[in-house]
């Protein structure tokens, strides 16, 4: 019985937050449109107007009248809105080509250095927090100064000095060809190492707080070892904040991934985006922001219902997501921020 | 937040790891720097085969032949996969290509071209007399309808064309265009096969789509990543003026984009590839002395300067349009913004322009002269040194060109030179958009508007500076300077070069002495990193590497 309520529950929740999902798809669009609306110029007459291009007033106006720039704000929101719902993404301003065409072209590459970064983030972290709990001085306590250092170092100096140094100096790997293995490697480490820092911070915390439970003086009193105390005690209950952090860590590693890109010569999400913000290339930023939104909310979904599923501390109660657990340290309540 | 409260338990290791990174940082660069000079050089004989890599920072927008970039990241590109009708060198020079000869008539209104025979596009397409008309007729009106563009600079005047045999083409203009010939040469007027110049928009901004008939054919290309050219075998109708004929000798050329500059450049210093497109100016001496080749080739058209809003007080008194062409310190902008590669200027076009004549005394860094025409055009100076009148300060606001990255420091410098003689100078710097909303020739707010344009033929110059014939009216003096409109409109409408040159040489004097056009520098618009292995590029009049007569060592 307790089960059917239990599952009905959960049903509900997660139909709610599909619903959730929709709406703030379809707003992150209209805001989009919105919000490069109002900016001055447009993609088409700022490439005419190029004092190099020599075009005459008239001629800029017949080319910007074949793009529907001309008319009222409201009617391209309404056509632009129409298209979305049947599917069709328009055509880019920028390179005439379909937006479709230009989304599908970058989205692996991004989803593999975003993927990679991650992981290479989770298991910097762990690295850095398990060091920091065991390793002896002087190691152990200035492996906690990384996270800071790692946050207040710029991705592209970080880059940089990579490239300079596996690229450059030892040849591992070919800037040109940045797509291969151990460029994409050395790519994923840059953008990994910022985002690194967020979880390391969070499990460091935690292992800290855990650490001096009772229950873990109660495991070293028995004469159970640091390491064995580590991973069958203390590793759970710090780990699963890791989780909503994750979570959130999609958004950072999206944004980090403009610069990662740039510098690495690889045609991601992060470049076209960066493309599409300069030139005002509506049509392109539109399609980007509903699929960031798309990949956050389904992220942040997911995370939400995994939790529960995880920590028999966090429980669905009304179809809401509650914890009646005391809020991990160094991170806000779960179901929290993640919404 | 804990961590926080932990990190600061140990400020020293943070500090120590800070300055470790700081350290290797420093290690890192000055090695690229210093270390790994550039290999020998090969025979230096030519050769057939190797591959190219170009490292390049943008490779533009849309691929629509007409609607693309190609005065500037594109032209790369398609200088190798198209042709021109005519062949245009660094000193402005025309000569023959895919037209083999041409004839014109005395007014200069009408003109022959004689075509070459055996030219095709990649596709088989053949290049004769009506592929011409129909490139003619696109270069010169677009198509609207298709959301295609007209080539900015081709000639207005332009009536029409008519293949009269599979060879002849005649084009017809409603007035003496004497620039016509040179501006087949311009970046613009690329040969496009009829078949790709007939697809619609969103097929035609598909490069492989886009089919030419040049020494390399596109073999693979991404948006904004990369394209991937491959030699054509059967090419064989390079220009005359070239010291190679028959296919290219490099296999294949490959245009990658790495926006970041010194990626870019330590990708070629290190061997990873051939060439890097605009590097950092002020490195290219140590380039040039690890042995890389380095190339700043000039392009025709007008010098980096000021068109002065005539009807912006203070600058409609030629007393204060004369002081400020005379305040400005342009050996000091050269040896402080630029390398010896850029040029002092000697009028408001590039000393390569045909018909170019030194003007140098005119604006010579003359302050005595410049405070005294202040002094007389009634400014004195106040207090703080900014000259007034009438209660009034001695205000110019300059708008940094954001198509030229060098603009905001150049003006800066002027800024602090014009300081001295008594003008408050602001700078108000805006990103292109914003530039492009605000910053308009003849606006009320713009008393100085930054050129930097390249042309191909001298008529140019006679089409901008009035507003006769739907000119660009630079200076905001409409036809009202009758000397000027008679120039002007003498040099646009001339057909005879010889009598073309002395009108422009009067203009060119003139218009520097009413101080119309303040000129700064000539202008380097595209610079080239060359690997050592890499020989034989030639430049053509608007800049572009030619890889066609180029070969790589083995």
């Amino acid at each position: 019985m307790a089960d059917r309520v239990g599952n009905r529950g959960y049903v509900t929740y997660a139909l709610r937050r599909a619903a959730q999902a929709v709406v703030v798809i379809l707003l992150a669009y209209v805001l989009t449109f919105v919000v490069i609306s109002v900016l001055p110029g447009d993609p088409v007459t700022t490439t005419l107007r190029n004092p190099q291009s020599g075009f005459t007033e008239e001629q800029i106006a017949r080319i910007v009248s074949y793009y529907g720039l001309d008319q009222p704000v409201l009617v391209q929101l309404w056509h632009s809105l129409s298209r979305f719902l049947t599917g069709d993404l328009g055509v880019s301003l920028r390179t005439n080509l379909p937006v479709s065409h230009l989304v599908a072209e970058v989205v692996p590459s991004t989803l593999v250095l975003a993927a990679s970064a991650l992981a290479i983030a989770v298991v910097l972290a762990f690295t850095i927090a398990f060091g920091v709990q065991y390793l002896p001085r002087p190691f152990g306590p200035a492996l906690r100064a990384f996270p800071s250092l790692f946050l207040s170092v710029p991705t592209f100096l970080i880059g940089l000095l990579l490239i300079q140094l596996f690229s450059f100096q030892l040849g591992l790997f070919r800037v040109i060809d940045s797509d291969s293995g151990l460029a994409t490697f050395f790519a994923a480490l840059t953008l990994g190492i910022f985002v690194s820092a967020q979880i390391a911070e969070v499990l460091i915390a935690n292992l800290d707080q855990e650490a001096r439970q009772e229950y873990a003086g109660v495991a070293r009193s028995r004469g159970l070892g640091q390491v064995q105390l580590l991973l069958r005690h203390l590793l759970k209950p710090s780990a699963l904040p890791v989780v909503t952090v994750l979570a959130l860590m999609v958004g950072e590693v999206l944004g980090g991934s403009v610069i990662t890109e740039a510098i690495f010569g690889r045609a991601g999400v992060g470049s076209l985006v960066q493309r599409s913000v300069s030139t005002q290339d509506l049509p392109v930023l539109q399609a980007v922001v509903t699929l960031a939104a798309v990949v956050f909310v389904v992220v942040n979904l997911v995370a939400d219902l995994v939790y529960p599923l995880l920590d028999p501390r966090v429980r669905l109660l009304a179809g809401q997501r509650r914890s009646t657990a005391r809020p991990e340290p160094g991170v806000p309540e779960p179901g929290v921020a993640a919404r | 937040m804990n961590t926080y409260r932990t990190a600061r338990r140990v400020p020293g290791a943070r500090r120590a790891l800070q300055a470790a990174i700081g350290i290797l940082a420093t290690v890192l660069v000055a090695s690229a720097c210093t270390g790994g000079g550039a290999q020998s050089a090969g025979s230096g004989a030519p050769r057939d085969g190797g591959n190219l890599t170009f490292l390049i920072d943008s490779l533009g927008d849309t691929w629509i032949p007409n609607n693309s970039a190609i005065s500037s990241f594109q032209g790369n590109i398609w200088g190798e996969v198209t042709d021109k009708l005519v062949y245009v060198d660094d000193k402005g020079a025309a000569s023959p290509w895919v037209a083999q000869s041409w004839d014109q008539n005395a007014a200069a209104t009408e003109f022959t071209l004689h075509l070459r025979q055996g030219v095709t596009f990649s596709d088989g397409t053949p290049l004769d007399a009506a592929a011409v008309v129909a490139n003619l007729d696109m270069w010169s009106k677009g198509d609207p309808q298709r959301g295609i563009t007209p080539i900015g600079l081709f000639p207005k005047t332009y009536q029409g064309a008519e293949a009269v045999d599979t060879t002849t083409v005649k084009v017809r203009f409603t007035a003496p265009t004497l620039g016509f010939i040179p501006t087949l040469g311009y970046h613009g007027s690329i040969l496009i096969s009829p078949k790709s110049l007939a697809l619609p928009a969103d097929q035609q901004a598909d490069l492989s789509k886009d089919i030419g008939s040049g020494p390399y054919v596109v073999e693979s290309w991404k948006q904004d990543d990369s394209v991937v050219l491959r030699k054509r075998p059967d090419y064989n109708w390079a220009p005359a003026a070239l010291d190679h004929q028959g296919p290219a000798r490099i296999d294949s050329i490959t245009y990658k984009l790495v926006a970041e500059q010194q990626v870019r450049s330590s990708s070629v210093q290190s061997g990873q590839a051939d060439v890097a497109f605009n590097p950092s100016p002020k490195e290219l001496a140590t380039f040039k002395a690890q042995g890389f080749g380095v190339a700043a080739p000039r392009y025709l058209g007008f010098v980096n300067g000021f068109a002065i809003n005539t009807k912006v007080a203070p600058f409609d008194d030629a007393g204060v349009r004369e002081a400020l062409q005379h305040g400005i310190n342009r050996d000091e902008i050269l040896s402080t913004v630029y390398t010896p590669d850029w040029l002092a200027a000697t009028s408001f076009i590039q000393s390569n322009v045909p018909g170019a004549s030194d003007h140098s005394t005119s604006f010579a860094f003359d302050p005595t002269k410049a405070d005294l025409l202040l002094d007389q055009a009634g400014w004195a100076r106040s207090a703080d040194g900014i000259r007034t009148k009438n209660g009034v300060k001695l205000v110019l606001t300059l708008y940094p060109n954001p198509y030229l990255a060098t603009s905001k420091a150049v003006d800066e410098l002027v800024a602090q030179q014009l300081g001295k003689i008594g003008f408050q100078v602001n700078i108000q710097a805006f990103d292109v958009v914003t530039y492009g909303q605000r910053v308009k020739i003849g606006s009320p707010v713009v008393p100085a508007y930054e050129i930097t344009r390249s042309f191909i033929d001298a008529g140019t110059v006679g089409g901008v500076l009035t507003d006769q014939n739907k000119g660009e009216n630079w200076f905001n003096l409409g036809s009202s300077d009758t000397k000027l409109a008679q120039l002007a409109t003498g040099i646009a409408g001339a057909s005879d070069p010889k009598a073309r040159n002395t009108q422009l040489d009067e203009l060119q004097g003139y218009v520097l002495d009413q101080g119309y056009f303040v000129p700064l520098t000539q202008i380097v618009q595209r610079l080239y990193l060359l690997s050592p292995k890499v020989h034989g590029v030639t430049y053509n009049g608007v800049a572009y590497a030619n890889f066609y007569t180029a070969w790589i060592d083995g």
